[in-house]
Order: structure tokens, then C-alpha cells, then sequence
């Protein structure tokens, strides 16, 4: 009986091992690299402080000129969609692995490494712009690596008062006075015992991209570049947006723009509606 | 035979607690539920109280965590730093004082009747107490920590590894556990003694001015501060000076409301007698520099209540009637509840 055992798992074993390799020498996994080059309009942004000389300075569709100092968002839930339509989360459940905080100060963010990517032809990329909510919870226990990392100092990609992640962080300044502009988005959405009274605004947003050409996984693994282009900010699609400072309820250049009503513009600026736009300022460049 | 009635009990509880996800469901029998008969008038305890029952050891432990600075960063504040019972659970600064002299956006809320409540925080951004307790300890204004960081100071204390297993059974110390027992502390606070209670329960009479007050009362304010809370829970915005700090936009950066901006809870006006200053930023140092206030006339807002649009931006208010309102809400001050 013991013998018996042991040749089934040997067999089990072997059977196993055949069935993952192939007869090829290309891998049955590899890497997709996503690039992300933060623009205005078609021009990689630079940023800098209010008397910086080289800061990239844009143009609003409502003559504001405007420009930043700091850039940061928040991209999860990472979907490939292969050419026969299936399907391929990437740790869409785990923060830790499948979700990263994009910061145009730091070079090495800007690229974003999907491991392990089953080998085929991929057409469409899908991703999250923020937190999907149910995992929008500051969870330090589940995602300490996430946590920590957004909540580093350098970093504030938290919203304490919400429990919940940053979105989209953007400090910058506009016009000719170099008035102070800080765009903060996330999601307020607040849930009451047994899910009922659900409170709040999802800032969160669903992004599909189809590829111009398809993405082979195989023995290449290939880099998809993503311009996410913040002329449309305040540009956008949904909303053309002027800016205007002060503690009005109208006024928006704050983050008195947590009013979610103003803060909501530029959500769907950025991330699209969620239905005849999903794709906000994000566009391929190229896939390679 | 005894025995084996304990043995089942056992069984039992066991099987509870290893078949259900609910922390709860575990009871300790030498750990009882802490009886809180609803006072005469309020409301009933909200749903989420109901899952969170407070218990003898529970509630313990939740003021143990309560009383314990090591909750903040540097080991230097509580949660009662700023929620002093002496005050009503709240303290004298215009805007709430974290760690290392930082200030915060709002004034501290007084910590009383939440059992009864059903909303939190001046612009009801958390509908269930046990998701209140970690807004503090990670605010970089309030206590600037972490909760694993939390637990890695308290994990190695003693006192919490017996209340731990007193309250769920074991000594494991998680983030929920902390929550709840908090919340179950909180619960505890209820304040109902006054003598505006002792009035109505016909132990003690008004004297000439407080009566008046009550009248006036009546009349001006209980629409909005009813019930035995004094307060109708809602959100308004009443033209109190704007708090200019660019975070700040009252109940509508929760809802994304337009017409909730710059509203606020209309605060219980229990024990209001120790919590000075006033307003959600404490825009006054007493009572009646804020009656004053209404009378004279409060800023115009395209969402300003209606109660004030509607009698040209203000209540107005004789000396006389101011002076007996501020007697009536000195009737509401529960001596009992701050010196327990």
C-alpha cells in the first residue's frame, strides 16, 4: 500500500512536470514592463518650484498657464487582456504585488514590472486609476507593504481622515502670481453596519487601453509605454476647468476640492467617467 | 453530573467560536455584557453597538487603550489627552493639539451618548465608532502612528495579554480587537443626569431664569437641538466664521455635496457648560459670544439653513433672553459624568 502510494506521487509528480514544460525553448511566463511618461500634451513634464526655470509650464484650454511640483498617483488592479479576450489579473486583490505609487520625482517608479506573465498575444491592458474600494480600507495588517510606502513622508498618499489611499496627489502653481494649486483625489465612500447608509464619492476609475500593436509574452518580454498626458487636467474630456482660489464652495485650486463635487471634475479628467470615456488622460505610446 | 454540564458549556463555546468568523460570539462567562438601560427619551443604541456589546472586561480594556499614550508616536498623548472627562471628554483648545504641539483642522469633539448616535466626527465621516479609532492614531496632526506599530508597543504589556484573553479568548492583540474595544469603552459614556434630567423626572424644579431659558429654548433652538440628545444629528451649515484651512469644507468633503458645504452636526448641547470654546474650529470662547453672534447675524451662504435664511440671517436674541438661554444649558451640564 505504501508502494502504491509512492508510485502514484511519483507519477503524479512527473505528470505534473511534463505538462508545464514545452517543447520549445520559449518560457512559459515572462515579464510585461509598464512605462508610464507623465506629459503635458506630448512633452515628458519636468517639475520644479515656484521660481523653478526649467519647471514645464502648460496652457489650460482656459488660458491658465500652470505648472508642478509634484506629481504622484496611484495605479492597481492591473488586468492584460489576451487575444482571444481572456482575461489575466495581476494580483488584482493584493496591494502589496499588484499595485504601485507613481511618482514623477522618482525615476524608478516610473517603470512598473509585471512578473510572471503567462506566454500569448495580448490586445488590451486594463488598470485601475486609485483603489478599488474594497481594498480602499488603509489595511496595514493585509498590504504592510503598500501602506508603508504610500505612507512614507516623502510619499502622503494617504487620506487619514478618509481611511483610505490618495489617488492622485498634485501640488503645482498657476497663473502669473504663481498662485498655490494642490489637487488631491481618493474615495470618501463610508459604509454602515451591515453595508447599509453607504456615504460618499468612489474616486476610483477603471481604465481599458487597447494596443496598438499586441503585446508577445514569451522568450520577450515586452514594455508597454503609457503616456498619461495632464494637460487634461484641467482639459480634459468630461470637463474644461478653471481654477480659482479661495474657501468658496465654488473655489478649487485647494484641496477644499474634497468638496468631492470639484474634486470629482478632476477625477474624471484624469481617469474618465467610467462610461463613455474610460480611458482619461491615459494613452499607448508604444508597445515593444 | 456537574461536571459534565461544565464540560458541554465548554463544548459549546468551542464550537462557537470555531465555527463563526465573528470575534463576538466568544463569551466568557465570568466576563458579563454591562447593562446600559436606555435613558428616558433617547433613542435606541444604534446597529453597529448591537455587534459590539460592551462587557465588563471589554469596556476595561478599551479605556486601558484609551488612557495609553503609547497609541501616539513619540509616547506623549492619549486618546483622553484631548477627550478629558473633566471637559465632557473634550478639552479648551480651539483646534484639537497632537503630538508635538501639532495643530489639528477642528475642535475635539465631546465623547458622550455616541451609543445613541449615528453618525461620528463634526461632519459624520464614520458611521460605525469602531472605524473611528484609527483616524487618530494615523493622522500626522493627532498621533502620527501606525496600529502594527501600536501593537508591537503594547504586545509585550501583561496587563493587555490578560484583558485580551478576558474579552476574546485568547491574547492576541489585532487591529479590530482595538477598535471594538475602544468603541465598547466609548459606549459606556452615556450622560443623562442633569438636572434638566432631574426636572423631567419632577426630582427638581427650575428656578425663575432657567425656566424662562427653557422657553426660549423652545421657541429659537430645540428644531434643530431636539430630543434628549439636543441635537436632530443633521448636517447645516449656519454661518458660524469659516475655518480658512484648505482641508476644510464640513460635511460636503465627505459627500461631495455642494449643498453640504461648510455643514456641520448640530452638536448636543449636553455638558456644553465644559467644553468652551464653540464652533468646529472654536470661532468662540463662550456661550455668549456665540449667542451674540446669532443675533447680530451669521455669514450669508447660498446653503445656509433655512432656519436663518429665513429670519434674516440671524435669531435674534434680547439680553434678557440670551441671559436665561445660557442658565437653561448650564441645567444640562451632568456632574456625575465628568467627575465618575
Amino acid at each position: 500500500m505504501k508502494n502504491f502510494k509512492k508510485y502514484l506521487l511519483v507519477s503524479v509528480a512527473s505528470l505534473a512536470l511534463v505538462s508545464c514544460s514545452s517543447d520549445d525553448s520559449s518560457p512559459a511566463a515572462n515579464n510585461v514592463i509598464l512605462e508610464f511618461n507623465n506629459t503635458f500634451k506630448d512633452k515628458t513634464i519636468v517639475l520644479g518650484d515656484a521660481t523653478s526655470a526649467s519647471a514645464s509650464v502648460n496652457t489650460s484650454a482656459e488660458g491658465q498657464v500652470h505648472q508642478f511640483s509634484e506629481l504622484k498617483y496611484v495605479i492597481s488592479n492591473i488586468r492584460l487582456i489576451k487575444n482571444d479576450g481572456r482575461e489575466i489579473p495581476y494580483n488584482v486583490n493584493d496591494l502589496d504585488h499588484g499595485a504601485t505609487v507613481i511618482d514623477q520625482a522618482k525615476e524608478s517608479t516610473l517603470s512598473y514590472v509585471l512578473n510572471n506573465i503567462p506566454a500569448g498575444e495580448y490586445k488590451q491592458i486594463k488598470f485601475g486609476l486609485g483603489v478599488r474600494s474594497d481594498l480602499n480600507t488603509l489595511n496595514q495588517v493585509k498590504f504592510p507593504v503598500f501602506y508603508a510606502n504610500a505612507g512614507a513622508n516623502d510619499t502622503e498618499m494617504m487620506w487619514e481622515w478618509g481611511t483610505g489611499y490618495r489617488f492622485t496627489k498634485i501640488e503645482g502653481f498657476y497663473e502669473a502670481d504663481k498662485k498655490q494649486m494642490s489637487i488631491h483625489s481618493g474615495s470618501t465612500v463610508e459604509n454602515g453596519e451591515d453595508g447599509k447608509e453607504t456615504q460618499g464619492v468612489d474616486a476610483y476609475r477603471d481604465i481599458t487601453l487597447d494596443l496598438p500593436n499586441n503585446a508577445v509574452v514569451g522568450s520577450s518580454s515586452p514594455r508597454i509605454v503609457i503616456k498619461a498626458d495632464f494637460d487634461q487636467l484641467l482639459s480634459g474630456k468630461s470637463n474644461t476647468i478653471k481654477l480659482s482660489t479661495g474657501t468658496g464652495m465654488n473655489d478649487n485650486a485647494t484641496p477644499n476640492i474634497h468638496t468631492a463635487l470639484q474634486m470629482v471634475k478632476f477625477v474624471d479628467n484624469l481617469g474618465g467617467n467610467g462610461t463613455s470615456d474610460v480611458s482619461g488622460m491615459f494613452s499607448i505610446l508604444s508597445v515593444k | 453530573m456537574i461536571k459534565i454540564k461544565k464540560l458541554s458549556i465548554l463544548v459549546l463555546v468551542l464550537f462557537l467560536a470555531a465555527c463563526s468568523e465573528d470575534e463576538n460570539v466568544y463569551m466568557d462567562l465570568d466576563n458579563p455584557e454591562i447593562e446600559l438601560p436606555i435613558p428616558s427619551g433617547f433613542l435606541a443604541w444604534n446597529s453597529a453597538a448591537l455587534k459590539n456589546r460592551p462587557t465588563k472586561y471589554g469596556a476595561e480594556l478599551g479605556e486601558k487603550l484609551f488612557t495609553d499614550k503609547r497609541l501616539s508616536k513619540d509616547n506623549s498623548i492619549s486618546c483622553a489627552s484631548c477627550h478629558i472627562q473633566a471637559s465632557a471628554f473634550a478639552d479648551h483648545n480651539p483646534k484639537a493639539v497632537g503630538i508635538e504641539g501639532r495643530i489639528g483642522l477642528r475642535n475635539t469633539p465631546p465623547i458622550q451618548n455616541l451609543l445613541f448616535m449615528k453618525s461620528y466626527n463634526w461632519d459624520g465621516s464614520k458611521l460605525q465608532l469602531e472605524n473611528q479609532p484609527i483616524v487618530p492614531i494615523i493622522t500626522h496632526e493627532e498621533m502620527n502612528s501606525s496600529i502594527l506599530e501600536v501593537i508591537e508597543k503594547i504586545s509585550s504589556d501583561i496587563g493587555y495579554k490578560v484583558l485580551f484573553k478576558k474579552v476574546f479568548g485568547d491574547e492576541t492583540i489585532t487591529p479590530e480587537r482595538i477598535y471594538k474595544s475602544i468603541a465598547q469603552y466609548e459606549y459606556t459614556l452615556i450622560s443623562a443626569d442633569s438636572k434638566y434630567d432631574r426636572v423631567k423626572q419632577d426630582k427638581e424644579k427650575f428656578t425663575i431664569l432657567e425656566s424662562y431659558g427653557y422657553e426660549v429654548f423652545t421657541q429659537k433652538c430645540i428644531s434643530c437641538h431636539s430630543g434628549a440628545l439636543f441635537t436632530d444629528q443633521s448636517f447645516r451649515n449656519i454661518g458660524f466664521p469659516v475655518n480658512i484651512d484648505t482641508n476644510e469644507a464640513g460635511r460636503a468633503r465627505v459627500t461631495g455635496n455642494l449643498a453640504d458645504y461648510m455643514s456641520f452636526r448640530v452638536p448636543s448641547l449636553r455638558n456644553i457648560e465644559y467644553t468652551a470654546p464653540y464652533g468646529s474650529f472654536g470661532q468662540f470662547a463662550s456661550l455668549k459670544e456665540l449667542l451674540d453672534y446669532m443675533n447680530n447675524g451669521v455669514l450669508e451662504a447660498e446653503n445656509l439653513d433655512s432656519f436663518f435664511k429665513d429670519n434674516g440671517n440671524r435669531i435674534p436674541l434680547s439680553e434678557a433672553e440670551k441671559e436665561a438661554l445660557v442658565a437653561f444649558m448650564l441645567t444640562l451640564s451632568d456632574k456625575n459624568f465628568i467627575s465618575r
